[in-house]
């Protein structure tokens, strides 16, 4: 088994990208990716990605980027797992250097999301539940996001200022990352003042449509010999009930509470040796539910603890230190890479004004549907 | 669509899901291997056709093949059954619409393909007054 | 017509959309707010058809019934969704039916009765045990147009089987009166019928059911105060009403079916909502008159003889037509239009 470093990243910005198609995106992130090694050709090429087919009427992703980037010859595919597809893209990717069957393997995640109508891209993003009983009758993934927002806030007492806290969060280190979609501070009252999308939701409750590339180089360290490396621990997946509607308990994340549990039991570390987090804030009460199913906060209190501070950049878990979903952005495909991007930049010290400081241990929650597939991974500056 | 949706019309025209009939375990929608015991001994049963609301919301924001239909009302009902079902809630009075509410279901468009295309049929659920059911 | 003794109505459901709308709202808008009626008719929500109230009508009936199978499904509609292709199959497909003969039938308002003793014929026959018969409608009014004050919807459906203990009424007499008279008519590939106003009365109208009522009276040997209850096709509050005076009926035998203020005329299924009513009131042994009327035109006279099983069945009914008359909400205009798709996309 080899020992898997992230050896460098790449990303665009996050926002409308008329001008750039999504082939255009991926090759832009995977050069700045390659960049910083210019003697390493990866041994895989894996693209993770949720709906290009409707997007842009584009499969067989992988074979393209390869051909693009002149690397013919190179194996390549695409990973799906609707929103979680660039976490579960990066999973696969560790696990071919980490059994040594790559010596390094460049995983990136794209999504064009702008090129559709929002009517469209709601049915695109809703193809992460079930067509046949979710979509058939209406519901689109933010509908059941809502339905569960309501939930929770019934179940936990939680108010409507408390269940903000992440979004603020979010928009206040957006404010201060260069490749974020969102540049703008909000306060709860612009939360609240927000129009509603599906109540409890409002507006400001959800992460949006953008575009966006970010890719990934993971090297075994027999390949990239440096200080400070950052090295992956561990990468690991669960799956849910497949619809929320399916599962007796809504209100629990198993799939994260798995990925995690298993995350950190390889990692060798516990909840309390989390520097800084990446988390899957697709909307205010995902974020709430995935800290709780990992530990980082009790059952019901995720967004409570938000409001108390205890996941601002300068809290004791640090999350979103970018913006997160809300605020970087959610190119749906490549939110996974952004997050393991964002860690990276982290650890690497290259935080700049949204440095968390003396972060040794980074860990990033992707999540596709609602908790349906969950891939948790954990990071550490060597 | 148009096929996919003829392969299912039972299931949605009859609430018709299915049973294990090892362990008595209920679902809707239809599984093929029960979760509870692990048994693949599954009949069809018609799920009870009243329930009472888990969570539910309304949705702004339609996705596409629902343009005109917004805002639509949807919620998580718990049939009489204990088996969860995702629907509409159509006909509601904004005051009935509340977590706990009797509801039951009806027989309602879900779509249709445009004017000239098929219509899509199915369930979806209204609330329970009193003796009055809409 | 020689009716079959031992065919008879083991149940019936009715169904009501939960919206209506005031005549002083068509007023409002097409009548430069002129002092309308204080009259409302029923409305179908955007998400139903005639399909879908006559589902939610049949599965009524059937459950009263206690209906197990059913050998034909037959509804009556002017307003079926698809010009081709037939509602009845889908009624049938949700009941979970399959050897049925099903059909659609077409006779302006008076399609419903018409497969009532369609179905009759074909369980007296001996081909079937027991059928389905559908009377069902969203009308369409042209906006702007003096029908659409009245033009409504709902559903009526009624199951038939052997006689048995446990039958609500038998269909004892039945007499049909029809000539080509083109009161009221809907040319294919046209949204809105058309109707020649006043000649919709005396020649259509009153003529066919004058005339099928006294042929049914003809051939039974029947008169007015023979029956307790009767209800004729109610187009309009006034219709009804005259054409009972003139067949010598009294008021209070026609009251409690007077429902055309509140819902409308919907249709195909006025006269099979007509009957329901009078069972909801009617006690065995009792006899009623329900004559319907479609343009076209035609009348079906029916005698109805109440039964034993009636209370028993009644009784159980949650929801009786009475009370579905009130319970609704009022739509502005424009949600009506939006409703019953007449606002131009």
């Amino acid at each position: 088994m080899s020992r898997v470093i992230v050896a460098s990243v790449g990303y665009t910005k996050v926002g409308d990208h008329w001008d750039k198609s999504i082939l255009d995106l991926a090759v832009e992130a995977s050069k700045k990716a390659l960049k910083p090694h210019p003697n390493i050709k990866p041994d895989t090429i894996i693209v993770g990605n949720m709906f290009s087919s409707q997007s842009a009427r584009q499969e067989h992703l992988g074979a393209l980027l390869a051909s693009a980037l002149n690397l013919v010859g190179t194996p390549a595919f695409k990973v799906e797992a609707a929103c979680a597809s660039g976490g579960v893209a990066f999973n696969v990717g560790y696990h071919l250097v980490r059994s040594g069957e790559a010596a390094s393997v460049l995983v990136v995640g794209v999504e064009k999301m702008r090129d559709l109508d929002v009517a469209e891209t709601s049915l695109a993003l809703t193809m992460a539940e079930s067509a046949e009983y979710t979509q058939f009758i209406g519901a689109t993934f933010l509908s059941l996001n809502a339905m569960l927002a309501r939930l929770y806030q019934e179940t936990y007492n939680v108010t409507r200022d408390e269940l903000s806290a992440f979004p603020v969060i979010a928009h206040q280190n957006a404010a201060t990352a260069e490749h974020a979609q969102f540049r703008k501070a909000i306060s709860v009252e612009d939360v609240s003042r927000s129009p509603l999308v599906s109540d409890p939701l409002r507006l400001l409750d959800c992460a949006p449509i953008g575009d966006g590339a970010a890719a990934v180089l993971l090297t075994s360290d027999k390949l990239v010999e440096e200080d400070d490396e950052v090295e992956v621990l561990s990468s690991k997946i669960s799956t849910n009930v497949f619809s929320l509607y399916e599962r007796d308990d809504m209100l629990t994340f198993s799939a994260t509470k798995e990925a995690a549990r298993k995350a950190f039991s390889e990692a060798g570390i516990g909840v309390e040796d989390v520097d800084v987090l990446e988390i899957h804030d697709a909307f205010s009460v995902t974020a709430a539910l995935s800290v709780e199913a990992m530990g980082f906060s009790k059952p019901g209190e995720g967004a409570k603890d938000a409001s108390a501070g205890v996941y601002s950049l300068k809290g004791r878990y640090p999350a979103l230190t970018f913006g997160g979903l809300k605020g970087r952005g959610n190119p749906a495909g490549a939110t996974g890479l952004y997050q393991i991007a964002e860690l990276w930049l982290q650890l690497k010290g290259r935080g700049g004004l949204n440095q968390v400081e003396d972060c040794r241990i980074g860990l990033a929650q992707n999540i596709g549907g609602v908790d349906t597939t969950s891939v948790v991974t954990v990071l550490a500056r060597r | 669509m148009a096929i996919s949706y003829w392969r299912r019309r039972d299931r949605y025209y009859r609430l018709l899901g299915n049973k294990c009939t090892n362990c008595s375990s209920e679902y809707y929608p239809p599984v093929y291997i029960c979760r509870r015991c692990g048994s693949e001994s599954l009949v069809d049963v018609e799920m009870p056709k009243t329930g009472q609301i888990v969570t539910y919301t309304v949705l702004r924001e339609v996705m596409a093949g629902f343009e005109g239909q917004q805002p639509l009302v949807l919620g998580i009902i718990r049939l009489d059954n204990g088996v969860k079902v995702l629907g509409q809630i159509v006909d509601t009075p904004p005051e009935a619409l509340k977590i706990g509410s009797r509801v039951k279901m009806v027989f309602r468009k879900i779509r249709e393909e445009g004017e000239a295309g098929q219509i899509y049929y199915g369930y979806k659920f209204t609330i329970l007054q009193g003796k009055t059911t809409f | 017509m020689k009716m079959p003794k031992d065919v008879a109505i083991a149940g019936y459901g009715v169904y009501i959309p939960r919206y209506r709308l005031p005549a002083a709202e068509v007023s409002r808008i097409w009548r430069a707010g002129e002092e309308a009626p204080p009259t409302k008719k029923a409305v179908a929500a955007l998400d139903e058809d005639s399909t879908t109230m006559a589902v939610e009508a049949a599965r009524k009936a059937v459950e009263m019934a206690e209906a197990k199978e059913l050998g034909a499904v037959f509804v009556g509609t002017e307003s079926k969704p698809y010009a081709v292709k037939p509602t009845s199959v889908i009624v049938a497909q949700a009941l979970a039916q399959h050897k049925v003969l099903a059909s659609d039938l077409e006779f302006a308002c008076k399609a419903g009765t018409e497969a009532l003793q369609l179905i009759i014929a074909l369980i007296g026959s001996g081909m079937i045990e027991s059928g389905l018969a559908i009377g069902v409608d969203t009308a369409q009014g042209r906006p702007g147009d003096e029908l659409e004050f009245t033009a409504g919807s709902a559903a009526a459906a009624y199951v038939l089987s052997k006689r048995n203990s446990k039958s609500i009424a038998i269909v004892e007499g039945a007499s049909s009166y029809v000539s080509d008279t083109t009161d009221f008519w809907r040319r294919g590939g046209q949204k809105y019928p058309r109707h020649l106003s006043r000649f919709t009365g005396e020649p259509a109208y009153f003529h066919h059911i004058q005339s099928a009522v006294k042929n049914l009276f003809d051939e039974y040997g029947y008169k007015p105060s023979d029956f307790k209850y009767a209800i004729f096709h109610q187009p309009n509050p006034r219709f009804p009403v005259e054409v009972a005076l003139r067949l010598g009926f009294k008021f209070e035998q026609i009251k409690p079916a007077l429902v055309n203020p509140y819902i409308g005329n919907p249709y195909a299924a006025n006269s099979l909502l007509g009957l329901a009513l009078l069972l909801e009131e009617a006690a065995p042994n009792e006899l009623l008159l329900v004559c319907s009327f479609g343009s076209g035109a035609g009348s079906d006279a029916l005698s109805i003889r109440v039964l034993d099983g009636i209370v028993e069945k009644v009784s159980k009914v949650g929801n009786r037509v009475k009370d579905m008359l009130r319970d609704a909400v009022d739509l502005d205009y424009a949600t009506y239009a939006k409703f019953r798709g007449k606002i131009l996309i």
